[in-house]
């Protein structure tokens, strides 16, 4: 019970004040800073690998990782918004302005899907032959296999250019909308002229739940959508029925992950010195761990699904990722995932520390780069080899995702500092200042 | 076992939780650790200021767990492998991926179970007696409205003079002698 233990203690008899301002700290600007100096180091470093002869691809399927990773500190913040207002609770008030955060990075997400577009047909087969022709062409030519053909005409509809754009356009269209009156509302809310009465509560909380809660369903809908068009039709062969939804627990563990990391690292000044309580750390972190177990129940239920269905149809997705070198990844990917976090997590004082419980939500967000990693890589027939005979194209997937991410970084940290850091209008602000119970 | 003579501590009875938390807190600081809070409601705050959290139960889930998974996994093992051997859709006999939904049960079950009969084990019980129970004050009021700090005889900090004088400084109701 080292330093959680000790913060415990001193708030201990009687009500924290408010802190005298609720802005957001300075160090903010030394975080962007810092952001934009790995972004360019890495960026730099990326550059470099178009030198190698297989360079281009490498760095665009590594910047696919980044952008899902991106994408899922974008939308994971936005699903887990809707959901602490639906839900309530002090750990989602705490949360509330990182999450907002999180969905007003909005239009780099949208812009960093640009460069997927333009470069679609070099990633998805479907988008390089978009017709039955081009198809019959590309399997003449040997770029296809006769099931790749056929089933890329049979999902033409969905799977094509226009329909793709069409899609993605959709889906950030009505994210977007989403994110502008959550956005748009919250500041509202504690602008409220009536505010701090039952009244103004009620008034805010049922028009955000009757918002957050439809929407968090039509999320579902657009992330399982975006999942297949982006993720598994890489493999235009391959279908899960369970796959949007693994990819919305990776979202929750991801963003749980960032949110942790984000509000420890705050409470080192005010305002979140006082906010952040060793209560609620200890309820993010319990929250988080069930989204550790989650995601190892669907990714395991599934392959235990196709292994025992054992179809011809669905088994080389996992032979693909098991055999030809790729076991090492696999192993790094249970192991980091959630062998890992799943064991220190167990540990009530690790949860409740704050400086091991950020060691081991970093940990997390670098799992999730090579869960991703495992999942699209093998999808490309050519890696493994690739590999191999240019050991040093494996560095673009560590620099490359790392500039894209370090750039959203930069960005977070702007839009999270446009803000105050918590909502005032809302009741459970004066129950985080309480003094806290033990669990 | 002869019954044991002798007294078993010294018990403040409180009005508040607010006081009770503060004198253990206070007794914990002056180096006592034998010693209970008994309220007619979870205190929490009772419970962290006897550092009640640092016990063995996380020690014995964890445990059964193991076993658990271990018995499970050995078990299905030996069943499929030398016990009862089958030819299921060709696959090998030790076809390890589908031992792991059982062997996840078995940790919960063990687990669940270890816990729970764990804690009742540390906890001493079933007891059919217990000394504090000797204290009239304490059979009326320890399940209504009063709350109790009882520092125990055991503790090698005791004595009966000093620890009375001690708990005399806070504003207890009374500091009565606890018998065995």
């Amino acid at each position: 019970m080292a330093s959680g233990h000790e913060q415990h203690e001193a708030g201990h008899h009687g009500p924290r004040t408010l802190p005298a301002s609720l802005n957001s700290p300075e160090i903010l600007s030394a975080w962007r800073k810092r952001a934009l100096i790995v972004f360019a180091v890495s960026a730099v470093i990326s550059l470099a690998f178009l030198a190698l002869p297989f360079g281009k691809a490498h760095i665009l399927r590594a910047y696919l990782l980044g952008f899902m990773i991106c994408f899922s500190f974008f939308g994971g913040g936005l699903v887990m918004l809707m959901l602490q207002y639906v839900s309530g609770g002090k750990w989602g008030m705490l949360l509330r302005r990182p999450l907002e955060a999180m969905t007003r990075t909005y239009w780099l997400v949208v812009a960093m899907v640009v460069p997927i577009g333009i470069f679609a047909g070099h990633l998805y087969q479907w988008w390089a032959f978009p017709n039955s022709e081009a198809t019959a062409k590309a399997f003449a030519a040997g770029l296809m296999t006769k099931e790749q053909q056929l089933t890329a005409n049979a999902k033409h509809a969905m799977l094509n250019p226009t329909a793709a754009i069409i899609q993605t356009l959709v889906i950030f269209g009505i994210l977007g909308l989403i994110t502008y009156l959550l956005n748009k509302w919250s500041l509202e809310r504690d602008a409220d002229p009536a505010r701090n009465t039952p009244a103004s509560y009620d008034k805010w909380r049922v028009r955000f739940e009757n918002l957050s809660g439809p929407c968090i369903f039509v999320y579902v809908v657009l992330l399982t959508d975006a999942a297949l068009l982006w993720i598994m039709s890489l493999d235009v062969t391959w279908y899960s029925s369970i796959w949007g939804l693994k990819f919305l627990v990776g979202q929750g563990y991801a963003v749980l992950a960032l949110s942790i990391l984000t509000v420890i690292l705050l409470s080192k000044v005010e305002p979140m010195k006082t906010l952040l309580r060793t209560t609620e750390q200890h309820d993010l972190g319990k929250f988080i761990f069930a989204f550790v177990m989650l995601n190892i129940y669907l990714t395991f239920a599934e392959f235990l699904i196709i292994w025992s269905g054992n179809v011809p149809d669905e088994i080389p997705w996992y032979l693909a990722r098991i055999r030809g070198g790729w076991w090492v990844i696999c192993t790094a990917d249970f192991v980091c995932h959630w062998l890992i976090p799943f064991c220190l997590l167990l540990s009530r004082n690790l949860k409740r520390d704050k400086k091991r419980l950020s060691a081991v939500v970093m940990f997390m967000l670098f799992a999730r780069c090579v869960d991703m990693f495992w999942i699209i890589e093998p999808n490309f027939h050519d890696a493994a080899s690739r590999f191999s005979s240019e050991g040093l194209s494996v560095l673009a997937y560590v620099t490359v995702p790392l500039a894209v991410i370090s750039a959203w970084a930069y960005y977070f940290f702007y839009q999270l500092a446009q803000r105050p850091l918590v909502n005032i209008n809302d009741p459970h602000l004066a129950e985080m200042l309480e003094p806290e119970h033990a669990h | 076992m002869p019954p044991r003579e002798g007294i078993y501590g010294l018990m403040a009875e409180f009005n508040t939780p607010t006081e009770l938390v503060e004198a253990t807190e206070a007794a914990r600081a002056a180096g006592y650790r034998r010693m209970e809070c008994y309220t007619p409601y979870p205190v929490e705050e009772a419970a962290e200021a006897l550092h009640f959290h640092e016990t063995r139960v996380p020690l014995l889930c964890l445990l059964g767990g193991v076993m658990g998974v271990t018995t499970a996994f050995l078990m299905e093992t030996w069943i499929n492998v030398w016990g009862y051997p089958l030819n299921i859709a060709g696959r090998p006999l030790w076809s390890w991926p589908a031992f792991i939904i059982p062997a996840y049960e078995w940790t919960i079950l063990f687990a669940g179970l270890s816990a729970a009969f764990g804690m009742i084990a540390l906890n001493g019980l079933p007891q059919l007696y217990h000394p504090v129970l000797n204290a009239p004050n304490f059979r009326n009021g320890a399940t209504t409205d009063k709350f109790f700090l009882c520092l125990e005889a055991h503790d090698p900090k005791f004595s009966i003079i000093e620890t009375r004088a001690f708990l005399e400084t806070f504003p207890a109701v009374s500091v009565v002698e606890v018998d065995h």
